[in-house]
């Protein structure tokens, strides 16, 4: 939240004229017109909350690429121009500081985080997943019939030593990825917080 | 719900919540975790409806009841065990319904037994049910038998009112703490109030009764004839932001997507898949791994039913299990992405422990959540953590392109409306880029291992588009490579020319991003919304909306029609997509009957029978086993609910004290010096937690906005003034709380809010304690999960954070 | 434009506190520190940079619990006693019905501190300057609801003409009161008629509000003695200050409680206008 702009009410154009003229009124002073709205001359965007699962619209006030402000849309039919107190407060979430903004490696032992770049991160994570994937590759089980009380070898083809959590917090097209990714990798132990 | 009516999901919408003449909240503490729900009930009580809140605590949702019960938490099927008795003894279900949408006629094998708390079929060695005993008499032709009269002995409909006539409105308010009197009144509110509606979520599903609970909800709404219809319904109110999307794509290892089944070991071809799931799951198997593999799936590969993992059926690997299985050392590699185990997951010694066992923990998110940075938790040595940890920075929804499913089912797309903070991506871009670097490492393999990633169909861009990936859930016709306009066309297409990456999904952008739809009209004034986004399935708005008609198709409810027949056009219409087998098919046709086609039974299911539909009369001449049509979803603990005592609990099960606790229940015990179990003697107290309006569930994301943390600044736990004057604490005080796991110290709030009630006339206590906390962010403060059991469902794998042991004193 | 009105029902109020937060966002005013005071309530009062918060009153009586959640922000009173005792001629009132603070003219004296009868404004020490709700009184020029109202889920706030509310109000209390049979509207009369109508479920005092909100005595003395024969008429007009009374002011004799009296000498008028 960026408190240093933090505004106060200003009167732009027509401001309050207030004029003593002895005891009688002022009809003069003029009613305040044209207070200025910091939302002026944004483009409103729609959006979805991130939070329950109620799926409330949100319209973000973006202003050269800025996100100003954030409130409910008026046209979502489910929650028709309001939010709660969380949703309300999303703004903050677009500059955070506390936001991570960089990747970052924490080599064993380490007490710190290093920053690393995209690539490299991707690229220790790709060996690694190869490295465990073909150590704990699990081509075939034997399972003993319970009919026949035999044991009988099964192909299989999974992947025992790695395990991917996610998620109910990303978009569709991230969960199916997160899917077919693990699948086709033959990773069967793919969890998520729909079962908590 | 599956096991009941088919599918999963929330029957009706937030918007159809104003509809209802009563409704229900029992298990969800709306106000402050759904609040837009309010929004809808606030209006339903404008026009009179009846709020009941049941909950373990007077709750801000409470404080907006007409009538508020406050409960012993996970004794839901008591009470509700009673009303379903008095349903039933004072014949005020609705007949017509229950005789024609239910299964209540049917006729149950009489080798189906229950006796002091074991249904037939129990295994005391493996602590599980054989279901075979749970099935109906079957006919020559393989179909149940069906009794003339509701009361013929055999029927579904008698053994319902025998296994019920046990709990009284008495017996209920001694294992409840709710009056007799009151859960009396409960019923007749719901007897006489039509449509009433539930609202649940975890307050029921977080027991190791967890999927009977919502069973009860089930059968209660099946006998009042309120489900499939507006104002009506079960509405299973989904945790998170795109929990109903995450489902539907399975990151469950249980299934794949679209709700089919995962295949196990055992499965070695592509038929033994359908022995075992019926053939009903033949098309959308194919269909997906045609997404996935493209031609490399095709007829003669058995559609690539080998690039498959099969995981071992013994291996029950939900989400309590991983980390078992983590800390018994056989993951090296974890990926965690959105999700913050560590203040999240019950009993998080256990987590704490289980990540020091990893090689490799890659993490995305958008904040340094616990989970991150469990290697330097305070009391920790990060020397000793020898695990690697690789951080993501992840893109927050707005700046990222993609859709959400709610849990309304509606799939609702968003544009990306700033860029990213700083070097962050979406996962999207993050997973595809990882994606294609393991297929270079693996590039010219020819091991059969590697040959499903070198050959997946992988294709969003050299920058992934999430509109290509929504577009592949849609479907392709493959042998045009054309969009699947509708659910209707791959309905129809023949096997293996369809691909869908979730076949529930099809139609979402076959006529252009459906997904992105802003049509907010209203004609029939019943909030079904319909040219908003896109509703799967098929953009149906309310499930089981047939149940909405009599007989003849026609609308039981004038003022909150859904559907109809109408017999000039020989057509079911209306103002909803109908959820029929087949609009041309007339309502007294055997599909045109069918109020609950997803159920080989085509009704809703108060027994949840065993049952496959379609089995050949006489056996196949190849002798092969035969391959059925549709099975019904399964409870692995039991036909009907009954209710069981809490894993830990402070009392005996007073129906069957010698089987107190569900008997089918998992309690992973691998680790006993972790994974401990509390006497009421140690810890006599009740704890329940619950998240609050102003943190969201591990409170990763809020924890770090400074406008929420001023809202709640601290965690604390709520008692009683009479248990406050016992231990000599008053609100504002510092007190710890003990469980056999571990103990955590925070602010006391002494209120009302919570009663000192009676439990087989022993005065009881129950304390509770919001869990969004954590050791990081802005606002850090203990976890509740030092204290909770992983005692979980046996079905449903969910575990019991609604209910343990504690014990009290000021700090 | 015409009176409106934000009426405020607390039957529906679920204390999620949203419009704490919406009003924080559209003032772009900081977080601050807090705890739990008593039950969930976590801020105390209003604070410069805190203009509107949830109360929550727990009452149990006869088996039955109650949980009573007020939004409380600056009342916007037909008579403001803030604007009456404003030093500065910064307080003005709309015809609208809102009582707003120019922040170019207030110089933090505090009078309006000290007069306010629910103790609404507060001056910050550093700038000097006094602070409280506006009414979102540059949203509401412009055609936009409040940023509070906007935001209100369970529907607890409504903004628009008085006209129209008030009889809804009524209509709501009536329903009400059959559950709560202490229920009644707080603002509809007090200090003339307030833009922040409630319904409340019982007595204003349970809910910590005074009774009988006044404005204060030496307020009245002044008003008696300096004002014709007429109603209080506000509409529109700021107040404006003698010159005499404001070099008082700025020879810094206005801190004290004691000051007040200052301000009924009769050295300065009130401004009114047509409401």
């Amino acid at each position: 939240m960026d408190i240093s702009r933090r505004g106060f009410l200003k009167l732009s154009g027509l401001s309050v004229v207030a004029v003593a003229t002895g005891l009688g009124l002022n009809p003069e002073v003029v009613e305040a017109k044209g207070y200025a709205l910091k939302i002026e001359g944004s483009k409103k965007i729609p959006s979805i909350c991130h939070f329950c699962s109620g799926g409330c619209g949100m319209l973000l006030y973006v202003k050269d690429g800025k996100l100003i402000h954030l409130e409910g849309d008026p046209d979502h039919p489910t929650n028709a121009g309001t939010l709660c107190p969380k949703a309300a407060s999303l703004r903050s979430v677009a500059y955070s500081s506390a936001r991570v903004t960089k990747p970052k490696r924490r080599a064993p032992g380490a007490k710190d985080w290093e920053e690393i770049s995209w690539d490299e991160a991707l690229d220790r994570v790709a060996k690694k997943a190869k490295e465990v994937r073909d150590a704990s590759w699990k081509a075939s089980e034997s399972i003993v019939n319970a009919k026949t009380g035999q044991s009988e070898v099964f192909e299989v083809n999974r992947a025992e030593g790695i395990a991917f959590l996610g998620s109910a917090e990303v978009d569709n097209e991230e969960s199916y990825l997160i899917s077919k990714f693990c699948r086709v990798l033959g990773i069967p132990y793919n969890e998520h917080q729909a079962r908590i | 719900m599956s096991p009941s009516f088919g599918r999963g999901a929330m029957t009706n919408s937030w918007s159809d919540l104003q509809n209802a003449e009563a409704v229900l909240i029992g298990g969800s503490n709306c106000a402050e975790n759904h609040p837009i729900a309010m929004h809808w009930i606030n209006r339903a009580r404008e026009k009179g409806a009846k709020v009941i809140v049941i909950d373990p605590r007077f709750t801000r949702t409470a404080s907006k009841a007409d009538i508020f019960a406050q409960i012993r938490p996970g004794t839901d099927i008591a009470y509700l065990g009673a009303i379903i008795n008095y349903l039933l003894a004072n014949k005020l279900y609705d007949a017509q319904y229950v005789l024609n949408y239910t299964n209540a006629l049917l006729k149950v094998s009489p080798d189906f037994k229950f006796d002091a708390g074991l249904f037939s079929g129990f295994d005391p060695k493996t602590n599980k049910y054989g279901v075979d005993t749970w099935s109906y008499q079957l006919g020559p032709d393989k179909k149940p038998l069906k009794a003339e009269t509701l009361d013929d002995p055999d029927t579904v409909f008698s053994k319902l009112k025998e296994h019920y006539s046990r709990y009284s409105f008495e017996t209920a308010e001694k294992i409840s703490g709710i009056p007799a009197a009151k859960i009396k009144t409960i019923a007749d509110v719901l007897a006489k109030a039509k449509p009433a509606t539930i609202l649940y979520a975890l307050g029921m599903t977080q027991h190791t009764t967890a999927v009977q609970g919502i069973r009860a909800y089930a059968v209660m709404q099946l006998l009042l004839g309120n489900i499939g219809k507006a104002g009506g319904g079960i509405n299973a109110l989904r945790g998170e932001p795109n929990v109903q999307g995450s489902t539907d794509m399975a990151n469950l290892f249980n299934n794949l997507p679209g709700y089919l089944p995962a295949p196990i070991s055992t499965d070695k071809t592509l038929r033994d898949y359908l022995v075992r799931n019926g053939s009903i799951q033949e098309k959308p198997l194919v269909a997906l791994l045609k997404a996935w593999f493209g031609d490399q799936a095709n007829k003669d590969n058995d559609w690539g039913f080998a690039f498959l993992p099969k995981l071992n059926p013994a291996t029950n690997a939900t989400m309590v299990k991983v980390f078992e299985l983590m800390e018994k050392g056989q993951f090296k590699l974890l990926f965690n992405i959105g999700s913050n185990s560590l203040v999240s997951i019950p009993n998080r010694q256990l987590v704490r422990s289980a990540l020091t066992k990893l090689d490799m923990m890659v993490i995305s998110d958008l904040f340094e959540v616990e989970t991150a940075q469990f290697w330097r938790e305070p009391g920790v040595n990060p020397a000793d953590i020898k695990t690697e940890v690789i951080m993501f920075p992840a893109a927050f929804i707005y700046e990222k392109d993609g859709s959400l499913t709610n849990s309304s089912r509606w799939i609702q797309w968003k544009d990306a409306a700033i860029k990213p903070l700083g070097e962050a991506k979406p996962d999207l871009d993050m997973l595809d880029a990882l994606f294609k670097k393991v297929r270079r490492l693996y590039a010219g393999s020819t091991a059969a291992k590697d040959t499903p990633i070198l050959k997946a169909r992988w294709n969003y861009g050299e920058e992934p588009s999430a509109l290509k990936v929504l577009q592949e859930l849609n479907g392709y016709d493959e042998t045009t490579g054309k969009l699947l306009p509708t659910l209707a066309d791959y309905l129809k297409a023949p096997l293996g020319s369809v691909s869908t990456g979730c076949w529930i999904y099809a139609g979402v952008t076959g006529n252009g991003n459906l997904a992105a739809r802003r049509g907010n009209t209203d004609p029939s004034g019943l909030g079904l919304f319909n040219n908003w986004s896109f509703a799967w399935p098929g953009n149906i708005r309310i499930l089981y909306n047939r149940a909405s008609c009599d007989v003849n198709g026609q609308p039981v409810d004038s003022k909150r029609k859904l559907i109809w027949w109408d017999s000039a056009k020989n057509l079911w219409v209306g103002n909803d997509g109908p959820d029929v087998v087949d609009k041309t098919k007339a309502p007294d046709t055997p599909e045109g009957k069918q109020a609950f086609r997803m159920n080989p039974e085509g009704v809703g299911r108060l027994f949840a029978a065993k049952y496959m539909s379609g089995l050949p009369q006489t056996p196949p001449a190849d002798a092969l086993p035969v391959i059925g049509i549709r099975p019904a979803g399964l409870c692995v603990d039991g036909p009907l609910p009954e209710f069981y005592e809490p894993i830990e609990s402070p009392t005996v099960n007073l129906l069957h004290p010698k089987v107190s606790q569900n008997p089918a229940a998992l309690v992973p015990s691998a680790f006993p010096d972790i994974q401990k179990r509390g006497k009421p003697e140690n810890f006599p107290y009740v704890l329940t937690t619950y998240g609050i309006v102003e943190h969201f569930c591990a409170g990763g994301v809020t924890r770090n906005i400074p406008w929420l943390n001023e809202l709640m600044p601290e965690p604390f736990v709520e008692i009683s003034k009479n248990l406050a004057q016992k231990v000599g604490v008053k609100e504002g005080d510092k007190v710890e709380v003990s469980s056999a796991r571990g103990k955590v110290t925070v602010y006391c709030l002494v209120t009302d809010r919570l009663q000192t009630y009676q439990v087989n006339g022993k005065d009881t206590e129950t304390i509770g304690m919001p869990w969004s906390w954590g050791f990081a962010s802005l606002s850090p403060g203990p976890s509740t999960n030092e204290l909770t059991i992983a005692a979980l469902d046996p079905g449903a794998g969910t575990p019991e954070y609604k209910v343990c042991l504690v014990n009290i004193r000021r700090a | 434009m015409a009176r409106k009105t934000v009426f405020v029902d607390t039957s529906k109020c679920t204390g999620c506190k949203a419009c704490t937060v919406a009003c924080k966002e559209w003032n772009e005013l900081p977080a601050e520190k807090t705890h739990l005071v008593t039950s969930y309530q976590t801020m105390k009062d209003f604070t410069p940079n805190t203009w509107t918060y949830l109360t929550f009153v727990e009452k149990y009586q006869n088996d039955t619990m109650n949980w009573y959640m007020r939004k409380a922000q600056c009342f916007h009173c037909a008579e403001p006693a803030c604007l009456k005792s404003c030093s500065s001629d910064a307080i003005h009132k709309t015809d609208s019905g809102y009582v707003v603070i120019d922040q170019d003219k207030c110089i933090g004296c505090g009078y309006c501190v000290e007069n306010c009868p629910f103790g609404v404004p507060k001056v910050d020490e550093v700038r000097k300057k006094a602070y409280k709700c506006t009414g979102c009184i540059d949203r509401v020029e412009n055609n936009l609801t409040p940023a509070c109202v906007q935001t209100c889920q369970p529907g607890a706030l409504e903004y628009g003409d008085r006209d129209t509310l008030l009889p809804k109000a009524k209509a709501r209390l009536t329903e009400v009161k059959k559950k709560h049979p202490q229920a009644r509207l707080y603002g509809e009369m007090e200090m003339g008629g307030t833009t922040f109508v409630y319904l409340l479920l019982d007595s204003p005092d349970v809910y910590g509000l005074p009774l009988n909100p006044t404005m204060p005595l030496s307020l009245n003395l002044w008003q008696d003695l300096v004002r014709p024969v007429g109603t209080f008429a506000v509409g529109g007009a700021a107040a404006a200050v003698v010159v005499g009374v404001l070099g008082n002011l700025l020879k810094g004799r206005y801190s004290s409680g004691s000051e007040k009296k200052d301000l009924s000498d009769g050295s300065k008028q009130e401004k009114g206008g047509e409401r």
